[in-house]
């Protein structure tokens, strides 16, 4: 019976994107590889708790695949469009696998999409994402909304379920008809729609300054520093957040870097609030009495 | 009277004395005398070994006993009880130091260890003190009197230093451990003990003493305290003195060819040994 | 992440030079990710110039620098000097195997000249294995190893803590035999530095220590803050 529903049932994703008719026409006309949503599946019986298995590292410390999964992003709606920040970490267990990752995934001019969970995954379903957003460009000759956008990939992470993808993502955008648009979706399939979020393993730090100082009334500089702020909090606070501030200011007009970004590719590394923090060399040769406590 | 207080260890006669001790002290007072003689570059204990029989195989037994390589000691009093107290210094200075640090202890140390055993004996319930009075000798590494005086003096030369850098400060204490060299010390019944340059105890401990008072100069070499510890020995001894009767044990250079072993570097020979017989009968012979 | 050696963070490294030693951590105390505070240092002094270095469980951390504390007092007290450094370890590898069977979570680093021979000195740990040899194949080194007193000798530099695989890195890059003093903390600075930025658990500041024959430097580095 088992073999009988596995010839004439699949599972949600392999009829995602191009269909195999589709496939072995492309290779029948020869045409360079297209992007190809079937994946190769490892040959056991439960892929999902197979992976699971290799990359959870709560329950097993040492799973032989570490997920770089620590991070902070937020985003927020206010008068003047929507600020997105995220740091730049990527940690694979403890070990800070890179400090210089772009966790903001430009869409389109007017789509930003978020990174946090697993890099590959999101690198790899926004850029996804874009094709798909451009596609429905080409089709209807306008651009596709924030809500339609974020569906995509929410339908599309949902089609995954269980299959171990780890994805904590929003997409900001700007569009006639919304308006400044802010959605989360993760790899469980939410989608929500709101004005604040902050996703990550820094997201409480970076809620503690954001929701203590929001207000949808802010001016540009204000809201800018905020976004700033809350990312600084957060990379204090949370071994796995660090690195650069990626600053975005998504406007009707497109999004921007913001005004750090533009100083330079790198911002300003970061410190103590309020201070020149710190210089990754020697300074400060306290002279130190030590004090013994016996004698 | 005395008897009333006798009993009990643990009971203080009336005029402040723990009795047992006192006797503990007068059979030290009967043992066969010893005696120790601090010199500049090492020490000699010397004891008289006395059989009650000639068929005794005096080779086979000694009076002198190694502690650690650098520790050595001997005894006036009762043999058995001096045993006991070897037994339990050689394993008190494993137990205690040598596990903990890997080093041996200091003399000091060992005889303050040996000191409590024999303190604890007057104090316990079951007990009698140990009938020995005991002279431990040994040799320390450490600051050796003339290399303190020039750590002293450099250290002031360089008094102008930055404030940024802390000055590291050099112990006060001179005497006690931080002074290498060689120690002799006393240990009585009591478990009280005394730092000496040159002692005797036991039946002639009295008339030796006065006899090392006039011999001993400051600054003595070890060859030449030995001769003065034979010497001594020899206003005190009944018998006949040579090689049988008469034990002497060394602190003095390492003897590295008790080691077993060469080629290994930095390793050091044990400072403390008995002399043989025949060095003995050779230091006799030219008394 | 219940390994207790993982759980507070923080790194620590020894470096020997030319008639002297250095010995420097990182300030960070965390509950996992969590940053609790960013001055914790951990190492200490016992003596005029013995230093010793912990890392591990933070609470262990405290309570095995204070034990030592009380050891070393008693040992001065009763001994009228100061421990030497390679006395002092001793004592560490003894303590630390005294609890055999219910170790510290703790990675001891001593560093101190010998104020008799002048000698520097410097020594970790080994890290062992209570398992059978399968754990030992199939484990990163301290995620079930305990340090219980077997004293692993150096002449150049010794590592220990969350950031030790960068340290071990940094070290074998930029350590060089006979670093006069200044030249050795340039160097014992760089190594932690750059190790811990490469190590999500360590770092937020560090204390260096160099140690001459009669002088000890401290200097306190600013380090990133995230």
């Amino acid at each position: 019976m088992d073999t009988l529903v596995a010839r004439y049932t699949h599972p949600a994703f392999e009829s995602e994107g191009y269909s195999s008719a589709d496939d072995q026409q492309a290779a029948q006309d020869l045409a360079p590889p297209s992007l190809s949503l079937n994946f190769a599946l490892p040959p056991i019986a439960s892929t999902a708790s197979w992976l699971r298995a290799m990359t959870d590292d709560h329950s097993n410390p040492n799973c032989p695949i570490k997920i770089a999964h620590g991070t902070t992003t937020l985003a927020f709606r206010f008068k003047g469009g929507i600020i997105v920040a995220t740091d730049s970490r990527a940690t694979a267990g403890n070990w800070i696998a890179s400090q210089t990752v772009k966790k903001v995934i430009e869409i389109n001019s007017h789509l930003l999409g978020t990174m946090a969970g697993g890099a590959a995954d999101c690198q790899y379903w926004l850029a996804y994402l874009g094709m798909q957003c451009r596609l429905h460009e080409l089709r209807h000759k306008r651009r596709i909304s924030v809500a339609a956008a974020s569906k995509i990939l929410a339908n599309l992470v949902y089609s995954y379920k269980g299959m171990g993808l780890s994805m904590g993502t929003m997409c900001a955008g700007v569009t006639p008809t919304e308006g400044p648009a802010l959605y989360y979706i993760d790899s469980d399939g939410t989608r929500l729609s709101g004005n604040l979020f902050c996703v990550g393993s820094g997201q409480t730090f970076a809620y503690g300054v954001l929701d203590a100082e929001y207000s949808y009334d802010m001016e540009d500089e204000v809201a800018l520093e905020l976004g700033r702020r809350s990312i600084l909090a957060a990379t204090h606070r949370d071994a796995y957040s660090g690195g650069f501030i990626n600053l975005y200011h998504v406007k009707e007009e497109g999004w921007l870097l913001g005004n750090e970004a533009h100083e330079g590719r790198v911002l300003k590394r970061l410190g103590e609030a309020g201070g020149d923090v710190w210089s990754s060399v020697a300074c400060a040769m306290d002279q130190h009495q030590h004090r013994e406590r016996m004698g | 009277m005395a008897d009333r207080y006798s009993f009990s260890l643990t009971t203080f006669s009336p005029s402040g004395k723990l009795v047992q001790i006192e006797y503990a002290l007068n059979a030290v007072n009967q043992g066969v005398t010893s005696l120790g003689i601090k010199a500049a570059n090492g020490i000699v204990l010397a004891t008289e070994k006395k059989s009650s029989s000639p068929l005794i195989d005096s080779s086979s037994s000694s009076k002198i006993s190694l502690i650690t390589p650098n520790i050595g000691m001997v005894y006036s009093g009762m043999g058995p009880d001096y045993r006991v107290l070897v037994d339990k210094a050689r394993k008190v200075s494993h137990t205690g130091y040598k596990r903990i640090y890997n080093e041996y202890p200091p003399t000091r140390i060992l005889v303050q260890d040996v000191a409590r055993v024999m303190q604890e004996a007057t104090q316990s319930g079951g007990v009698r003190p140990y009938g020995v009075s005991l002279l431990v000798a040994g040799y320390d590494e450490g600051i050796e009197p003339e290399e303190a005086k020039k750590e002293g003096a450099a250290g002031e030369e360089g008094g102008m230093e930055v404030d940024e850098e802390q000055k590291k400060k050099k112990s006060g204490k001179t005497g006690g451990i931080l002074k290498g060299g060689p120690s002799l010390y006393q240990v009585d019944p009591s478990g009280s003990y005394f730092p000496w340059k040159a002692t005797a105890i036991g039946k002639s401990a009295t008339s030796a003493k006065t006899f090392l008072e006039k011999r001993y100069t400051e600054g003595l070499e070890l060859e030449d305290a030995v001769h003065i510890a034979l010497l001594t020995l020899k206003e005190t001894i009944e018998g006949e003195m040579n090689g049988d009767t008469v034990e002497i044990g060394i602190v003095g250079p390492p003897a590295d060819h008790l080691l077993g072993y060469e080629g290994v570097e930095g390793a050091q020979g044990p400072r403390f040994r008995t002399l043989s017989p025949s060095e003995i009968e050779d230091y006799l012979t030219n008394l | 992440m219940s390994n207790p050696f993982s759980i507070n963070g923080g790194a620590c490294v020894a470096m020997a030079g030319k008639n002297c030693v250095a010995i420097a951590c990182d300030l960070r105390l965390g509950l996992q990710a969590l940053t609790v505070s960013n001055n914790f240092p951990k190492i200490f002094p016992y003596g005029s110039s013995t230093y010793l270095g912990l890392t591990g469980l933070a609470t262990d951390v405290s309570t095995v620098s204070e034990l030592f504390r009380y050891k070393v007092n008693m040992y001065r007290l009763r001994e009228e000097r100061d421990i030497s450094p390679q006395t002092f370890a001793h004592l560490v590898s003894s303590s630390l195997y005294e609890k055999r069977f219910g170790p510290w979570f703790v990675g001891p680093v001593v560093a101190g000249i010998n104020e008799k021979s002048g000698e520097p000195f410097i020594c970790g740990y080994v890290y062992s294995s209570s398992q059978d040899v399968y754990v030992k194949l199939t484990c990163l080194a301290n995620d079930s190893f305990d340090s219980i007193g077997c004293i692993d000798y150096a002449k150049d530099f010794i590592v220990s803590g969350t950031a030790s695989d960068q340290l071990f890195g940094t070290c074998e890059g930029l350590w060089e035999p006979d670093l006069e003093p200044e030249d050795l903390f340039e160097t014992i600075s760089q190594a932690l530095l750059n190790a811990v930025d490469r190590d999500a658990l360590s770092g937020w500041g560090a204390h260096v220590y160099v140690i001459e024959k009669d002088k000890v430097t401290k200097r306190l580095l600013k380090g990133r803050q995230d």
